[in-house]
């Protein structure tokens, strides 16, 4: 993959269209939702004291649509998870809308990759959850049915998870974290047991949604294309401790669709990505280490001799 | 399409076959009890009396060992005298199929052999009240304690150390103390089977409770559930399923406290029942009665289960 887009001249990935620059002062100049400054975390194994992550410091603002990657083991889970408050931190401190967050709460949704739908309530209970036990005025079931519609399930709103395939569990898990109308929706790897198929389909559906309600969305994904096609901003870590190595503003237009995945700006975006989180010459090593060790063990005279 | 066979490690079988198998899990030892009992060249190490002939002590319709009768024959043959007949028996603690199947009824009909005593059914009822209400008053204090247990931390180590010692304490040990603190009628029967269940079933509890997938909790945490909605909406009906599957797994180890908790104090119910029978060497009673309990064990735990399926409509499939 590498290899084949070296021989294209491909533009950099910092050149900006003029609409994509113009957008992205804009989005600058809204309010910021999402504050991280600073953010450390240590914590003690039996090896002594590992730092997970070092200096985490960026800005997500309204609406904005943040993608996380990193090689695996930077860090990126953690991260959210100390955003979502499941985790704590040591350093520095993780503002919401100016207030420090302590602990998890309804402002900040999330999605998780296992699928975590309550097993034992139907899709429409599982959506009216986080109404009911937050207990705001309104009408929980009005308002579920509605956010249900809003991923199309509404064929299933009295089935239970088990009867559902991945990817309309995951639908509905995102129905059910945005039926809370949280300040921000944090993502962690939502899409990845899903199959290829699925998984772009699913993107699709996230930028719709997106598009389409006051949401920002951060978002962990270990998957390139799926960064690159998703996000407005990359934030990249590295491993190591986890540190954020570069933010990319993706020069790719809005909106997004799967054509888009072979437009120069994308292949000149990815390739950046390609080169930060698989260092060319750490790339080398790992061929050298992983090469095997080789011996025909197929009779020159058998019958498929050879499989070209 | 070809066919799987009949040994195919860890692959479910068709359901045929599942259960044909099923039913000759009764009938096969059903068979052997048979062949021992109708086939007179099988066992049968007794000979019954049918005419008692020259010898003094026997008696006809009396079972004596075959050596003994050959050895007495001989004896008459020898002085000239008439010689018994009889024919090849079973011991008498080996009742016949059709025997037992018979007493199945007549045992409810029988009247009791001494005034004061019980009939079959109300020994019956007596044992299963003994176990229902022993298993009700543990699960009361017990499955509430086990969540609480296996929720929170604090309460897990305020409890189970204890517990993990008591439960070594066999049951059966506290009987004479039952008996002087309780009395000698059910209530040190329902002691029994409290202190029997109750120390495993607090300890079962919490371990299922912490078998719950704890991004279910984080789940409900990000949804802004906390303390008592997350083990009320959350915790309980998480584990719920389990716990009703562990309740059916104990309430058979309940079963096995009822003979120790019966012997007690003033003995009652269908062991008593068994060991009077025993003792008027009424076999096929006997029988029956063990039997009985084996099915009311396996009807009682097949109409939970059916019930289970119906109450937790989330259940996948029909796992039992």
């Amino acid at each position: 993959m590498n290899m084949k887009q070296s021989h294209i001249e491909l533009p950099s990935y910092l050149d900006q269209s003029d609409a994509v620059r113009e957008r992205f002062e804009r989005l600058k100049k809204r309010p910021v939702i999402l504050n991280v400054r600073g953010l450390g975390k240590q914590f003690d194994s039996s090896q002594g004291p590992v730092t997970a992550l070092r200096g985490i410091d960026f800005d997500v603002h309204r609406r904005e649509f943040v993608c996380v990657i990193g090689p695996s083991g930077c860090g990126k889970s953690t991260l959210i998870r100390i955003v979502a408050g499941l985790e704590t931190h040591t350093e520095g401190e993780v503002l919401l809308d100016g207030k420090a967050v302590n602990g998890p709460g309804p402002d900040r949704g999330m999605v998780f990759q296992g699928y975590t739908l309550f097993p034992w309530l139907t899709v429409k209970k599982n959506v009216m959850f986080g109404l009911e036990v937050s207990g705001r005025g309104g009408l929980p079931e009005e308002e579920a049915l509605q956010w249900i519609d809003l991923v199309g399930l509404s064929k299933f709103v009295d089935a239970y998870p088990h009867q559902l395939s991945g990817g309309m569990k995951q639908r509905v898990a995102i129905a059910r974290a945005l039926a809370n109308q949280p300040r921000i929706l944090l993502m962690d790897e939502p899409f990845g047991a899903l199959d290829a198929q699925t998984r772009a389909r699913m993107q699709t559906y996230l930028m719709e949604i997106w598009k389409n309600i006051d949401v920002t969305i951060l978002f962990i994904t270990h998957d390139l294309d799926e960064a690159v096609f998703l996000a407005d901003r990359v934030l990249v870590l590295k491993a190591n401790p986890g540190e954020v190595q570069e933010v990319i503003e993706v020069p790719v237009p809005h909106p997004r669709i799967p054509d888009q995945l072979l437009s120069p700006e994308f292949l000149a975006t990815r390739a950046r990505l390609e080169e930060l989180i698989h260092p060319p010459q750490e790339e080398q090593n790992r061929l050298s280490e992983d090469h095997l060790n080789m011996v025909r063990m197929v009779p020159v005279d058998d019958e498929v001799a050879d499989v070209f | 399409m070809s066919t799987q066979p009949w040994l195919a490690v860890r692959k479910e079988l068709a359901p045929r076959r599942r259960l044909v198998l099923g039913v000759l899990s009764f009938v096969i030892p059903l068979v052997i009890w048979s062949l021992v009992s109708y086939v007179p060249f099988i066992w049968h190490p007794d000979v019954k009396i049918t005419d008692p002939g020259a010898v003094s002590y026997f008696q006809k319709g009396m079972l004596i060992d075959h050596d003994i009768f050959e050895r007495e024959s001989k004896k008459v043959q020898a002085k000239g005298e008439a010689v018994p007949h009889g024919i090849p028996a079973n011991p008498i603690y080996l009742p016949a199929p059709h025997q037992v199947a018979k007493a199945m009824y007549t045992a409810f009909t029988t009247p009791p052999q001494r005034r004061g005593e019980k009939w079959l059914h109300q020994s019956l009822g007596d044992s299963i009240s003994v176990i229902a209400l022993g298993f009700f008053i543990s699960s009361l204090i017990g499955v509430p304690l086990g969540i609480l247990a296996g929720t929170y931390d604090a309460l897990s180590r305020l409890n189970e150390p204890f517990i993990e010692f008591f439960r070594y304490l066999p049951a059966p040990a506290f009987g004479a103390l039952a008996v002087a603190v309780l009395g000698i009628n059910e209530a040190p029967k329902i002691a029994i089977i409290f202190i029997g269940t109750f120390f495993q079933q607090v300890l079962v509890v919490s371990n299922t409770t912490r078998k719950l997938d704890p991004a279910l909790l984080e789940a409900a945490v990000t949804l802004g559930a906390k303390r008592m909605s997350l083990l009320f909406r959350v915790v309980i009906p998480g584990v719920v399923v389990d716990l009703y599957k562990d309740m059916r797994i104990l309430l058979g180890w309940a079963w096995t406290y009822l003979i120790v908790a019966e012997m007690i104090g003033a003995s009652s119910g269908i062991t008593w029942f068994i060991t009077q029978q025993a003792r008027y060497k009424n076999f096929p009673n006997v029988y029956a009665a063990i039997i009985m309990i084996g099915i009311i064990g396996l009807s009682t735990d097949l109409f939970l289960a059916w019930l289970g399926r119906r109450i937790f409509p989330w259940q996948r499939g029909a796992a039992a």
